[in-house]
This record gives C-alpha cells, sequence and structure tokens, in this order.
C-alpha cells in the first residue's frame, strides 16, 4: 500500500469524524442514531479494506474477517426482534422501568 | 518478498512462505472475530438499554465530554495511519523509517490513554463513577446505567490499547536492533490488533459521545 493511499485513507476518516460529530448537533429526531452508525460502518470500512489490507486479500481471509461482524448482527438482530418489541410480556429487567 | 532473498527462515509446518503468511493471517482474524463479539455483547446491551430507557439514558450520555471525545477519536485514526505506514516502510525493506513510525504509533496511543484518563478524572469529581461515588439522588438510575456501561467500554477499550501499545513499542525494539526482517508477519499481524482496536473506538464514539447532543 503506498503512502499516498494511507494518507488519503487518513483524510477520508477525519473528514467523516468531522462529518458525524457535526450531524449530531442537526435535529434529526430518531436519525441521528442511524446517520452516526452509518458514518461509522463507512469508517470501519475504510480501516478493514485499506488499513488491514482485506482490499488486496484473499476471499478466504475476507471470509474470516467478516464471520464476527456476520454473526455479531445475527446476535444484534435476534436479540432486538425480542427485546426491543416487548409489550405485554416484559423482560425481568424491564419491569422496573418507569413509565 | 520471496524466499530467496528473505533471510528469515520460514515455520518448519509450511512448506511456502505464501502459505505461513496465509496460515498466520487466518489466525489473527480468528482471534479478532472473538473479540468483535466480545465487545459486540456490551454494544448489543447498550442498544437494549437505549430502546428500553430510551430519552433518560441519552440524556446521561450528554454528560459525557463530546470535544474531549472527538480529539481522541482524531489522535487514534492518525495512530492508525501511522500503523499502516510502519508496516508499508517495513515491507518495502527500509530499517528506520518503521521505527519512527512504531514510535509515532505508540506515542499517540499513550496521548490517547491520557486524555481518555483525563476524562475519567473529570467523571470521577462529578461523582460520576458507579460502585465508587455515583450520585444516584443527583443523577437517578437510568444515568448509573450508562455510565456502567461507559467505564466497562472504555476501560476494556483502553486496556486493549495498552496492550497494543506494549506489542509496538516491543516491536520497535526489535525492528530497530536488527532481530526482525521483512518476509515475516509479526509487524503485520501487530497492525492488524491496532487497527481492530480503533475500529471498536470508531463503533463506541458515536454511542457515547454524540447521542442526546440535539435535546
Amino acid at each position: 500500500m503506498s503512502a499516498a493511499t494511507i494518507w488519503r485513507c487518513w483524510l477520508a476518516l477525519i473528514l467523516l469524524l468531522a462529518a458525524t460529530t457535526a450531524s449530531a448537533f442537526v435535529p434529526l429526531g430518531n436519525f441521528n442514531l442511524p446517520v452516526s452508525l452509518t458514518i461509522a460502518v463507512v469508517k470501519a470500512l475504510i480501516v478493514l479494506l485499506f488499513f488491514m489490507e482485506l482490499r488486496a486479500s484473499r476471499a478466504l481471509v475476507r471470509a474470516f474477517a467478516a464471520a464476527g461482524f456476520f454473526w455479531l448482527l445475527i446476535m444484534i438482530t435476534l436479540t432486538g426482534a425480542d427485546y426491543w418489541h416487548r409489550t405485554d410480556a416484559r423482560a425481568p429487567i424491564d419491569q422496573t422501568k418507569p413509565r | 518478498m520471496s524466499e530467496a532473498t528473505s533471510p528469515r527462515a520460514i515455520g518448519i509446518q509450511y512448506a511456502t512462505l505464501a502459505q505461513e503468511r496465509e496460515a498466520v493471517t487466518l489466525g489473527m482474524w480468528a482471534f479478532l472475530a472473538t473479540e468483535v463479539l466480545f465487545f459486540g455483547a456490551l454494544i448489543a446491551a447498550y442498544l437494549n438499554y437505549r430502546v428500553w430507557f430510551g430519552s433518560d439514558f441519552i440524556a446521561a450520555a450528554r454528560m459525557t465530554k463530546v470535544v474531549l471525545g472527538t480529539a481522541n477519536t482524531a489522535v487514534l485514526l492518525t495512530s492508525s495511519a501511522c500503523m499502516a505506514m510502519a508496516v508499508t516502510t517495513f515491507e518495502a525493506g527500509s530499517k528506520r523509517a518503521p521505527v519512527l513510525w512504531l514510535a509515532a504509533t505508540a506515542l499517540l496511543g499513550l496521548a490517547f490513554v491520557a486524555i481518555k484518563a483525563t476524562e475519567w478524572w473529570l467523571e470521577y469529581q462529578e461523582r460520576l463513577v458507579p460502585a465508587l461515588n455515583f450520585d444516584l439522588s443527583r443523577y437517578g438510575g437510568i444515568a448509573e446505567i450508562f455510565f456502567v456501561f461507559y467505564f466497562c467500554a472504555t476501560g476494556l477499550h483502553a486496556l486493549h490499547l495498552l496492550i497494543g501499545i506494549s506489542l509496538v513499542s516491543w516491536l520497535a525494539i526489535r525492528i530497530g536492533n536488527g532481530s526482525l526482517v521483512p518476509g515475516g508477519s509479526t509487524t503485520r499481524l501487530i497492525g492488524l490488533y491496532w487497527h481492530f482496536v480503533d475500529i471498536v473506538w470508531i463503533f463506541l464514539f458515536p454511542l457515547i459521545y454524540l447521542a442526546g447532543r440535539t435535546t
């Protein structure tokens, strides 16, 4: 990887950091979290593809790298599918929640 | 780099240098996958609490120091660029440049920990540390849950960074005294670990510092 590529990535990361911090002060209601997480995913992809060299890696290495994130998404999705949509049957920890 | 031009012997269990490189790279990624799930469980818990407690939870996040947090993110992103420069210059055969880039990486890592410790000190003075001095009557129980997450997540991240700083310092010394030569994977693998710790922070940053800034 060339030095020019590294510092272009660095510039993109710093600009995205400025964008995400600025976006947090713009009232978007429920969209502030998705916007900041989307920018975080783009920043992570820059680090993964360039700094961690996945762009130049074989498919097997990329599959190993993707596996952890894939299982994490399954864990968060299935957890959320239950806990985030409970109304009558509340989780034990949820029963103390003030409404 | 081919075996013929490298003075470094490959592991006895490998037929070629390329095979060794791929095997150790896969091993590192398998370890990093466990780390993704380790920090991922914390983030999943955060998302649950954020959905359950809504505005009260987000209001607690507003008490974090957004200027210090943003500056620290810039420090860590820059350290990753320096780490990438160390790997590139090392594999290109340079002797002095990788040592300097590794020193820059370790110093930026220390700067990150120093800024983080400053935040922790400010939060201690504001009586925001659960189990130590959290002011429950002033901030409420939901804020305490946020700060339990905050100290677990930032503490575990700082621990990972201290391990990274130790590895990078060790690497700089080994390359500096000539006992590590290009062809092996040690530098690249420690680079992968460093960049991974950076990625964890990339996700912790918006969850901790950017929540509730408009309310």
